[in-house]
C-alpha cells in the first residue's frame, strides 16, 4: 500500500476519488460533533435550538456605496439614486429595490472597518474572523459552525460551499480544527462527479469492498496522526451520505416558478440550491458569486451584478420566513472588504477596508436595524467601528454561542473562538 | 477633403495649448455652437463652462439643476443659444448656455427611470434623443420638451444618436445591438450587429454600445465600445465598428488599443473625414486615436493624457479638447494628501492641430 497517496480533500471531489482511497477506515467517526470544545454542554443546548447559517459571499468586494450606505449627490456617491425602504428613514441604492421592500426583515451594519485591503490576505482574514495572532490557523466561520454545531440529524456533512467553477474537499477552510471541517465544494452546485454506484458493481459486491475499505483503513490509522485519518473517513462518509440524498441535485424537482423567482443567473441558481441545502439541514451553507472586484468599469459592474443579487436574496428571504426557518437561520451577505469611494480613472473603485457594510437577517437579529453610519463622504465610518470580530462575536451570539465562554481545544491549547479584544454588537441582538 | 495619408498627420497632429484644471470629474465636454464656449458634464450634478475665446480659458458660474453625473450634453445646432442636458438621476433639460446666469427654457424631471446615458440633437435643431437604463429610448421636441416618441428596448441603453436626415433615431444597447427607429411610423426599422462589444462574464454583462455617431452625410454609423475579455475590472480592447448606413453592413472594425486600454469612450468626426476617438483601460492607461477609415491603421495616436473620456472638435476645426483624468487615479485603501482623503479630477486638454 502506498502510504504517500495524496490526501482525498485535496481533489476535485468525486466518488472515485473519495471512495478509491486506500486509507478507508472501518468506524465511520461521524459528520461533526462537539468533540475537541473546552465546554461540550453547549452542544446540548443547541441541539433543541437548531440553528443554521446560509453565507453569501461576493468574492472581490462589493461596493457599499452601490448597495446598502448610498451617498447620492456626494463627491463620491456616483452615479445611482438612493431609494427608502420599508423602515422609515433608510435609504439603500436604487440598484436593490426588492431588500428595500424588505428592509424590516434584515439588518445593515454601516460601521465595518476592518484592517486588510488586498484580497490575499483579506479574505481568509475576514472569514476567520482576524483573530490574534497565536501561530495557528484559524478555522473559516463555516468551519467553526460546523465544529461548534455539528452536522444535526441530517447525515449531511455540515458545511457546504456552492460555488462557480470546479468543487471539491476545500480542507484549507479547517485551519487547526482538522481537514474534516473543512468545506464540500459543489462546483457548479452538482454533485461531485460519478457519485453512485456504477451499475456494473453490485450492491453485494460494493458491500464488500467497503468493508475490505474499512479494514485496510484502520490498519493505514495505525500509529500515523488522528486528523489525517479522521478526514479520509470522513469524506468517505460523505460520499455515501451524499450517495442517498441525490434528490438534493435533481434540479427538475424545483418548480420552474422558484427558478424564475431567485432569477435565471448563475447566482439564483446557486441561492436557490443553497436553500434546498438549507432545508436538508445541513448547518452552514455558503453560496459566492465572483466578479465583484471592479476596479474598472465599477457602476456598469454593479447595475449588472447587484440586481441578480437583490433579486435573489429577495426570494430567498421570503422563502425562509414561508418555511419557519429566519428565526433559526443567520443570513448574511458579505465580501473580503467595500469600495474605495474615490472613483478612479477606468471609473473604478479600487478596495476599501476603512467603512463599509455588512447585511444579516434572522437567527434573533433586529429586523430593520441599521447599525454605525459613516461620514457624509462615506469616506469613513462616524459612529463606533465594527471590525470583524464584532461580527463574529454578535453571529456566535445569535447561534446561541457565547464567545466569550466558549473556546477551542487545539490538542490541549485553549483558543477563543472570536477576537477577545471585540464585543457582540448588542443593539443588533432583538 | 482629399489629404493624401503622408499628410493627415503633418496637419493634425495635436499641439497642446491649455490645460484647464478641474475640482472634480467630468463625464463630457462640448464646445458650443459658436466656438466661444467649452461645457463639460460633470460627475458633481453641475454643468461647468469656460470662455475659451481668448488666450487664456476663464470660468464661468457653473450652471446647477441637475442630480448626480451629467452624463448627455448637446448644442442645437442653428440657435447658438441652447443646450440640451441630462443626468444619471433622470433629468433632461434645455437652457441658455451664454449668459453669465444661465436661464432654464424645459425640464423634464422624470425624462427617464434614472441614469440617461446619452442625449442626441437632429441636425435641423427640432429633436432631441435620450436614452437610459430604463430601456428606452425617447424623442422630445426641443423646442418645448414634449415627449414625441417613446422606444421600449428589452437591454440598458446607452448611447443614441440622431440621423443627419432626421428620419431615423438609433440606440444602441448593453448588448451589442444597435436598433433603429422609424421616426414617421414609429416602428423598429433595423438593427446592426454590434455584439461584438458584448460579454457575458460569470454574472457579470460587460461592455456594450458606449458611444454611437453618423458622419457628416450619414453614410456611416460608427458604435464604439470594449471588445470585452474579462469582467470585474474589465479588460478588453477599445473598439470601433463602422457601419454602412445604406446597406447596414459592417464596413470594418477598429481596433484602438489593446488588452488593458478597454473603452472607447467618446467619439468625433473631422471634416477632413478621419475619425477622433478617444479611450480609458486600467489606471494610467489613456489615448488619443485619429484613424481615417479604410487606412490600415492609425496616423496618429497619443497615450500621454491618462484615462480619456470625452473628446470634442471646435466648430472651427482647428482646434480639439480631451478629458482624461488625473495623475495616480488609484489605489487601495486609505490614500491621503495633506491628511486629506482626495478625489480625482479630470484635467481638460486643449490642443491646436499642427496645421493651424
Amino acid at each position: 500500500m502506498n502510504i504517500h497517496l495524496c490526501k482525498p480533500w485535496e481533489h476535485q471531489l468525486s466518488r472515485r476519488q473519495l471512495l478509491g482511497t486506500a486509507a478507508a477506515a472501518a468506524g465511520a467517526l461521524g459528520l461533526g460533533g462537539l468533540g475537541g470544545l473546552v465546554q461540550p454542554a453547549v452542544g446540548e443546548e443547541l441541539k433543541k435550538k437548531r440553528k443554521q447559517v446560509l453565507f453569501i459571499w461576493l468574492d472581490g468586494g462589493i461596493s457599499q456605496l452601490e448597495s446598502w450606505d448610498p451617498k447620492p449627490g456626494t463627491q463620491f456617491g456616483g452615479p445611482f439614486r438612493a431609494i427608502p425602504t420599508s423602515v422609515p428613514g433608510v435609504h439603500i441604492s436604487e440598484l436593490l429595490p426588492r431588500m428595500a421592500k424588505k428592509m424590516h426583515q434584515v439588518a445593515i451594519v454601516r460601521s465595518v472597518c476592518t484592517k486588510d485591503n488586498s484580497h490575499s490576505a483579506g479574505v481568509a482574514r475576514i472569514q476567520r474572523g482576524d483573530p490574534k495572532n497565536r501561530g495557528v490557523t484559524y478555522p473559516y466561520f463555516g468551519s467553526a459552525v460546523a465544529k461548534l454545531l455539528g452536522p444535526g440529524d441530517s447525515g449531511l456533512p455540515p458545511y457546504v460551499w456552492v460555488k462557480p467553477g470546479s468543487g471539491g474537499f476545500i480542507h484549507q477552510d479547517a485551519g487547526f480544527l482538522g481537514a474534516k471541517y473543512g468545506s464540500l465544494a459543489f462546483g457548479d452546485g452538482r454533485p461531485p462527479e460519478n457519485l453512485l454506484r456504477h451499475e456494473s458493481v453490485s450492491e453485494r459486491d460494493n458491500l464488500e469492498r467497503n468493508e475490505l475499505r474499512d479494514l485496510a483503513n484502520k490498519r493505514f490509522g495505525q500509529g500515523r496522526r488522528k486528523d489525517a485519518n479522521e478526514a479520509n473517513s470522513y469524506v468517505y462518509d460523505v460520499a455515501m451520505a451524499l450517495m442517498k440524498r441525490q434528490d438534493l441535485f435533481d434540479e427538475k424537482k424545483v418548480p420552474d416558478k422558484d427558478w424564475d423567482r431567485y432569477g435565471r443567473t448563475e447566482f439564483g441558481r446557486h441561492l436557490l440550491i443553497g436553500r434546498r441545502m438549507l432545508e436538508a439541514g445541513i448547518t452552514f451553507v455558503k453560496v459566492n458569486s465572483y466578479g465583484w472586484d471592479t476596479h474598472g468599469d465599477n457602476f456598469n459592474a454593479h447595475r449588472s451584478l447587484v440586481p441578480k443579487v437583490d433579486q435573489g436574496v429577495a426570494a430567498l428571504l421570503e422563502d425562509l420566513i414561508d418555511r419557519g426557518l429566519y428565526e433559526s437561520t443567520l443570513l448574511i451577505m458579505m465580501s473580503e472588504f467595500g469600495r474605495t469611494p474615490r472613483i478612479n480613472g477606468h471609473v473604478g473603485r479600487d478596495h476599501w477596508p476603512e467603512a463599509w457594510s455588512v447585511m444579516m437577517a434572522g437567527c434573533g437579529l433586529k429586523p430593520g436595524a441599521v447599525i454605525g453610519k459613516t461620514n457624509n463622504l462615506g469616506t469613513h465610518v462616524a459612529t463606533e467601528e465594527h471590525d470583524i470580530g464584532h461580527l463574529f462575536h454578535t453571529w456566535f451570539k445569535a447561534l446561541g454561542i457565547d464567545a466569550h465562554s466558549t473556546q477551542y481545544d487545539n490538542n490541549s491549547q485553549p483558543l477563543p473562538i472570536a477576537h477577545e479584544g471585540c464585543h457582540a454588537i448588542e443593539e443588533l441582538l432583538a | 477633403m482629399n489629404i493624401a495619408s503622408d499628410k493627415l498627420r503633418q496637419l493634425f497632429e495635436p499641439k497642446p495649448l491649455k490645460v484647464i484644471e478641474t475640482k472634480r470629474q467630468m463625464s463630457i465636454v462640448r464646445f458650443s455652437p459658436c466656438g466661444k464656449l467649452l461645457l463639460a458634464g460633470g460627475c458633481d450634478g453641475l454643468v461647468h463652462r469656460w470662455d475659451v475665446s481668448g488666450d487664456k480659458p476663464v470660468e464661468l458660474p457653473a450652471v446647477d439643476g441637475h442630480g448626480g453625473w451629467v452624463c448627455g450634453l448637446a448644442f442645437h445646432p442653428q440657435d447658438k443659444s441652447t443646450v440640451f442636458t441630462a443626468d444619471s438621476w433622470g433629468q433632461a433639460r434645455a437652457w441658455t448656455y451664454a449668459a453669465e446666469k444661465a436661464q432654464p427654457k424645459w425640464k423634464v424631471e422624470n425624462a427617464h427611470d434614472g441614469w440617461v446615458r446619452d442625449l442626441a440633437v437632429s441636425r435641423d435643431g427640432k429633436l432631441v434623443a435620450t436614452c437610459g437604463m430604463d430601456r428606452h429610448a425617447c424623442v422630445w421636441a426641443a423646442a418645448d420638451g414634449k415627449k414625441l416618441h417613446g422606444f421600449a428596448h428589452s437591454e440598458d441603453l446607452f448611447s443614441v444618436a440622431i440621423h443627419p436626415d432626421t428620419k431615423s433615431v438609433v440606440a444602441g444597447d448593453l448588448k451589442g445591438n444597435v436598433l433603429q427607429w422609424d421616426l414617421a411610423s414609429g416602428k423598429q426599422a433595423r438593427t446592426f450587429d454590434a455584439k461584438v462589444l458584448y460579454k457575458l462574464d460569470r454574472l457579470q454583462d460587460c461592455g456594450g454600445v458606449w458611444r454611437l455617431l453618423f458622419d457628416e452625410k450619414g453614410a456611416t454609423l460608427a458604435a464604439a465600445g470594449c471588445k470585452p475579455s474579462s469582467g470585474a475590472t474589465v479588460q478588453g480592447i477599445p473598439t470601433v465598428l463602422l457601419f454602412d448606413w445604406a446597406s447596414g453592413n459592417q464596413k470594418t472594425s477598429l481596433a484602438l488599443g489593446e488588452n488593458i486600454d478597454a473603452f472607447t469612450h467618446d467619439l468625433a468626426f473631422h471634416p477632413a473625414d478621419f475619425l477622433m476617438a478617444v479611450t480609458s483601460g486600467q489606471p494610467g492607461r489613456g489615448k488619443v486615436v485619429f484613424w481615417r477609415p479604410g487606412e490600415p491603421k492609425a496616423f496618429y495616436e497619443s497615450n500621454k493624457i491618462e484615462n480619456c473620456h470625452s473628446i470634442a472638435l471646435h466648430p472651427d476645426g482647428r482646434r480639439l479638447a480631451v478629458s482624461g483624468t488625473s495623475r495616480g487615479s488609484n489605489g487601495n485603501g486609505r490614500v491621503l494628501k495633506n491628511g486629506q482623503y482626495v478625489g480625482n479630477t479630470s484635467p481638460i486638454h486643449l490642443f491646436q492641430f499642427a496645421g493651424g
